[in-house]
């Protein structure tokens, strides 16, 4: 780490344009700037709030749909084609579709990013359903546990851990769409902010709020594997790529 | 027993349950959008229409084609480093101790992110767009590498050094093939990660550059958005590049059931 630091300064103080490469010092000083007046944190907090949105919307819509699919094979087999045709296509390229449809604004942010978070967490809790033990299922009903405590107290607790593994995934590719969507579509947010600095050939700016949105998607990261372990102990740490 | 009946229930008619939908779905969205009276909303029809002709004019094709080969190029390149970086990672624990910080510190930010400074250094044309398809493929093949190469079995490597192969001879001869189905997993991921980052570069360097064409399918859907407004011809892009990246998919698992005989994944 330390020597790829010198070696970035090295490199910086050779090419010495701040335009294409600023020194770390020039981008910690950008980075003191824009804490100083809020700036960061006003693009960051667009940026998490339409995450934690469309977070919300994509789990409301595909954990139900996912539970049902999960539970009644009639529902998936005839559901399960319309997501595999829709799944293929990215977030990214209904960009130029909704941003006809829904305009610049909040909208179009918040839809890529429901629709790239929608399929990981819908496929996740179809798999997570599907490989709850038998066993656990059939000793509910024999003691003649009724359908939908089964559902509650056997099956969501034990699709639970896929369920969360999921959710990272979510995140994962919902974070990378948001700054597709806010680069092209969007006022306001960090992509939005970089592209703004990118035109001003502000580079340490520029680097500042790529490093904004790196440290972000990293503690979301942590934060929903901390949840993880609070809320599904029994969990084994399942690791994602 | 009932997972028997499930299964001659499910014998019953698979083909019409699966088409239902979406056939339904199609109809809907035709009868919708012809309703609205406007010419230019996009129904199935039109979208055959538009589809059919973009493919006689050569443009849908070719734009395909410079979009496959900056993907390619960038995966070619993102493996060329990735594969080696990852054995010496799972293999040697100093050299994992000096790099994971490294690489971990980086996998968070989004290769979209970076395009600003791609374009900055490189310009609005192919290198800047190789670069992004090189920076999106390299993590998940470099993680999944050295994990690949740390989750082989101990007693493999220590009969290997007993017998006393030097440290290259064992990575090639022990480390490699464990490891390969671990790299496989990764190249798979890394080539949807690399289609789903050329169409947002080259999206975005359209948006940015003016339409000023570098070519390739998504500045072609931004043309179609921005200049020409052609809902139906966007709306065949899109399936493009749905159905390209089933594409790359399945034929990337092929070639691992190909080249790995004994892995059924």
């Amino acid at each position: 780490m330390a020597v790829f630091v010198a070696l970035w300064w090295a490199l910086a103080a050779w090419i010495s344009n701040p335009a294409l490469l600023p020194t770390p010092l020039a981008v910690l000083k950008a980075l003191a700037a824009l804490a100083g007046d809020l700036e960061l944190f006003l693009h960051a907090g667009i940026s998490l709030a339409r995450m934690l949105l469309s977070l919300a919307l994509a789990t409301l819509l595909a954990v139900p749909l996912g539970l049902a699919m999960g539970l009644n094979r009639l529902l998936d087999h005839i559901v399960d084609p319309v997501i595999e045709i829709l799944r293929p296509i990215s977030g990214i390229a209904w960009i130029p579709l909704a941003l006809f449809i829904l305009g610049v604004g909040n909208a179009l942010p918040v839809f890529i990013m429901t629709y790239a978070a929608f399929f990981p967490i819908l496929l996740g809790t179809v798999a997570g359903v599907r490989s709850v033990d038998k066993r656990f299922v059939d000793a509910a009903r024999t003691m003649g546990v009724p359908r939908a405590r089964i559902v509650a107290k056997v099956v969501v607790p034990a699709a639970l851990p896929s369920l969360l593994v999921a959710l990272r995934l979510g995140v994962a590719s919902s974070w990378t769409a948001v700054v597709a969507a806010e680069l092209i579509g969007a006022p306001s947010g960090l992509g939005y902010a970089i592209e703004w600095y990118r035109e001003l050939l502000l580079t340490p700016q520029v680097m500042t709020f790529i490093a904004a949105i790196g440290l972000l998607g990293y503690f979301f990261d942590r934060g929903l594997r901390a949840m993880g372990q609070r809320f599904a102990p029994w969990a084994a740490e399942a690791r994602i790529s | 027993m009932s997972a028997v009946s499930h299964a001659s229930r499910g014998l019953a008619l698979p083909a019409a349950r699966s088409i239902a939908l979406p056939i339904a779905l199609l109809v809907v969205w035709q009868i919708a959008g012809t309703a609205g009276g406007n010419p230019r909303t996009p129904v199935p029809t039109r979208v055959l229409a538009a589809a059919m002709q973009l493919v006689e004019s050569g443009d849908l094709p070719l734009a395909l084609l410079q979009s496959l080969g900056r993907v390619f190029a960038g995966f070619a390149i993102a493996a060329g480093l990735a594969i080696p970086l990852g054995l010496a990672m799972g293999a040697f624990a100093s050299v994992e101790r000096n790099v994971d910080p490294l690489i971990e510190s980086f996998r968070p930010i989004a290769a979209i992110a970076i395009l600003p400074l791609a374009i900055l250094w490189l310009g609005t044309g192919t290198p800047a767009a190789i670069l992004i398809v090189a920076y999106a493929a390299f993590f998940p093949i470099v993680v999944n590498t050295a994990a690949g190469a740390k989750r082989i079995n101990p007693t493999l490597l220590r009969a290997a050094a007993t017998m006393g192969l030097t440290r290259l001879k064992i990575i090639s001869t022990v480390i490699v093939p464990g490891a390969l189905p671990a790299i496989g997993v990764g190249l798979r991921i890394a080539m949807g990660v690399a289609w789903t980052a050329i169409v947002a570069a080259e999206l975005a360097v359209g948006a940015k550059a003016g339409g000023g064409g570098s070519g390739g399918i998504g500045q072609m859907m931004f043309v179609f958005y921005a200049y020409s407004i052609e809902l139906n011809r966007i709306v065949v892009c899109m399936i493009a590049v749905g159905l390209v990246a089933l594409a790359l998919d399945r034929a990337l698992r092929a070639g691992m059931r190909r080249a790995m005989p004994w892995m059924s994944a």
